[in-house]
């Protein structure tokens, strides 16, 4: 399975981090056995537990620039099963650091499983110069505001559109309406629209609210009547045949893209750079919106029972890391990733010799992030009206 | 069943008689029989209970509550769910009624007519090459075949038999009926084919002698000895087409939506008694249609015959 904002499957890197693995020990045998793990001992280890999206794809300039080993064992995507493990298996116990989409920490912050965010601990570095629009998202915070962990990555998710079609410039970087999706008579017919709740109600309640037909308290967790009002709405879209179809999965965002089904669909960024690599470059396009985005991230969040360990230091050292350069820069260039400090990443590669072609798509990247992070909404994987928003999707189903 | 009821019938003689009656009807059964009976009660039986169970508790907050409340049912109910289930069981009868008319005619020329051993087999290895496949793999094509720029739509153009793509021959129910025909063909066809290949063919020449026409022999020979086939058929049929998954989600394109999208769909939102409630109700209608199918079959003939092989 592909995630979010990787080119690589998880086989892929699975496979690739074993053969680092391997080739970590074949040097450990090398070196010789006693003295090799006398060395690795006296390298702190930080066990991370969360999607693999998060890990890089080798840790080595990390232990270089931290002298920290990290070691990540890699979760379920599915948050239910991620909230069982570390709840019911108490993963905290042998984990240090958890990582994973936003929306766990507005539960298990409160219920003790997550440590609270020491923001002026002194190997947090570069908090303070880190944006607000990603250190006090959501992602990292409770609903009451309180400071659970350090954002890793993320993105603003909007539609893929055929510029052709749409009668649009294929460089244009204007901001485009969610109309495109919902609304406009020139698309009617020609949408691919998410099927799940989670991902495709949020973004037709901010097209609702922006033009001013209804106003939701909070778009990520719609309350059994403002979820009515988003369901009645799409009902009515439904019926006037607005949407070709309701896809499922990542492999049909790129097929519907790919073989023209669709004129517009709200898909992964990826999706948008896969059709691209068969249609031809800028074929089709990744929309900036004039109402906000699908915004999601993962965040590092500190294990309840490490505040207790003595490794609290290299803890934070390696939180501090998510949000350096760096780490900005390799998971980019690596694996697609946006996130906070976009700037620290491309002084990163600009002062360690990246090539031309690399350092602009890091700029490019920077722009975006700073264009579309401004605007709302921050996802959640946990709203606490879940059920209600479930249901009334399946009535958008069933009508 | 016949064993069952048997060991049921001393129980007018009361409690004491009827455990002996029992003991003694066990001691007789044999003993792998027993084993598989415990082991499918373990694996199947149980797991089930323990389902239905859960649909009477709540989740708040991804933790499982259980105190024990009828809320999931009544939501079920109220928010009009549950017409998922009779949509699943519409398309899935359509599908098992389609699916018996087509195959078994070709069951029966295959098993009688089909007189070359070389094309029985081909037909056979035809029929089995599916199961190798991923069922995903084999539906997906179809999308490519039946979309707007697909073959078909191309075909149609081309010869200037339509002016605009044909529009509902994807991400329709139409698509959901064509593709679930097409993947659950060989399960009807199979169990028909074996259950006719063991009528002997003298009882078909007997039947011919005494002066039957064709119809008469088909329907009081041939269709009596064939339905411990048939409904075995309509079993494997009708089983995972009420289940179907893959084929309302990849060519009905979200527009048919199918009991285990539904499930799913709760899954998402961790609704887990929901899922529950969903699953239970399916099988307490999967039931009652197998009871009535099976009081039905008992008019023609002994459906029961197809377990002769346990009771040797």
């Amino acid at each position: 399975m592909k995630d979010r904002f990787s080119t690589y499957n998880q086989a892929q890197l699975t496979r690739r981090e074993m053969l680092a693995g391997m080739s970590a020990l074949a040097g450990l045998a090398a070196v010789g056995g006693i003295s090799g793990v006398a060395k690795a001992q006296d390298v702190p280890l930080i066990r991370i537990y969360g999607v693999p999206t998060a890990a890089l794809k080798d840790w080595a300039p990390m232990e270089k620039a931290l002298g920290v080993r990290a070691e990540l064992n890699g979760s379920s995507n599915d948050v239910g099963v991620f909230m069982r493990d570390v709840m019911g298996a108490n993963m905290g116990d042998s984990a240090d650091i958890f990582v994973f989409e936003s929306g766990t920490e507005d539960i298990l912050g409160p219920q003790g499983f997550y440590a609270p965010l020491d923001e002026a601990h002194s190997e947090l570095t570069l908090w303070e110069r880190t944006s607000d629009d990603w250190k006090r998202s959501a992602v990292v915070q409770d609903r009451e505001g309180k400071q659970w962990g350090v954002p890793v990555i993320g993105n603003a998710d909007s539609f893929g559109y055929f510029p052709e079609k749409l009668g649009l410039s294929p460089d244009s970087q204007e901001e485009l309406s969610w109309s495109l999706m919902f609304e406009d008579e020139k698309t009617r017919g020609r949408v691919a629209y998410g099927n799940a709740y989670t991902y495709s109600m949020g973004v037709a309640a901010l097209y609702l609210q922006a033009k001013g037909a209804a106003t939701f308290s909070d778009i990520a967790d719609l309350t059994p009547e403002e979820a009515k009002t988003v369901a009645d709405f799409l009902i009515e879209r439904k019926k006037a045949g607005q949407f070709r179809t309701l896809y499922g999965a990542f492999e049909e965002q790129i097929q519907l893209l790919t073989n023209g089904e669709v004129d517009v669909i709200n898909c992964w960024e990826p999706a948008v750079r896969e059709a691209n690599l068969a249609l031809g470059p800028d074929a089709t396009r990744y929309a900036y919106t004039k109402e906000g985005y699908f915004k999601w991230g993962h965040g590092a969040y500190i294990a309840a029972q490490a505040a207790d360990r003595d490794n609290l230091g290299a803890i934070y050292k390696v939180l501090n890391y998510f949000l350096s350069g760096e780490y900005r820069a390799l998971q980019a260039r690596d694996r697609g990733y946006a996130g906070p400090n976009m700037d620290l990443g491309v002084e990163y590669a600009e002062a360690n010799g990246w090539n031309a072609e690399e350092v602009a798509a890091l700029k490019a990247t920077e722009a975006k992030v700073n264009k579309k992070f401004s605007k709302p909404y921050v996802s959640t994987t946990t709203p606490d009206n879940a059920g209600a928003m479930e249901e009334e999707w399946q009535r958008f189903l069933n009508a | 069943m016949q064993q069952i009821a048997g060991a049921l019938q001393p129980a007018t003689g009361g409690r004491e008689g009827f455990l002996r009656a029992l003991g003694a009807r066990l001691a007789d059964m044999n003993l792998a029989v027993t084993a598989i009976l415990l082991t499918w009660f373990t694996l199947v039986i149980v797991p089930i209970v323990v389902l239905f169970a859960f649909s009477f508790f709540s989740t708040v907050q991804f933790r499982t509550v259980y105190e024990p409340t009828l809320d999931t049912w009544i939501g079920l109910f109220s928010s009009g769910r549950w017409e998922v289930t009779l949509r699943t069981l519409r398309i899935a009868l359509t599908v098992t009624v389609i699916e018996l008319l087509i195959a078994f005619p070709f069951a029966l020329w295959l098993a009688k007519g089909c007189r070359s051993g070389t094309g029985r087999a081909v037909c056979l290895a035809m029929l089995t090459i599916p199961f190798f496949l991923d069922m995903s793999s084999r539906t997906i094509i179809w999308r490519a075949i039946l979309g707007q720029s697909g073959l078909i739509n191309t075909m149609l153009l081309g010869a200037g038999v339509v002016d605009t793509p044909v529009e509902w021959l994807l991400y329709s129910e139409v698509a959901v009926h064509f593709g679930m025909i097409v993947s659950l063909f060989p399960p009807m066809v199979m169990p028909i084919y074996l259950a006719i290949n063991l009528i002997d063919d003298t009882l078909l020449e007997a039947s011919n002698d005494l002066g039957a026409s064709p119809w008469q022999t088909l329907s009081r020979v041939i269709i009596p000895l064939s339905l411990p086939g048939v409904i075995a058929g309509v079993v494997f049929c009708l089983g995972p087409a009420l289940a179907a998954w893959v084929e309302p989600g990849m060519l009905g394109g979200g527009f048919v939506n199918l009991i285990s999208n539904s499930i799913e769909s709760a899954y998402s939102a961790l609704r887990y008694p929901v899922v529950a409630a969903l699953s239970a109700f399916v099988i307490v209608l999967l039931l009652a249609l197998l009871g009535g199918m099976f009081l039905i079959a008992r008019r023609f003939g002994d459906p029961s015959s197809s377990l002769s092989a346990i009771r040797g």
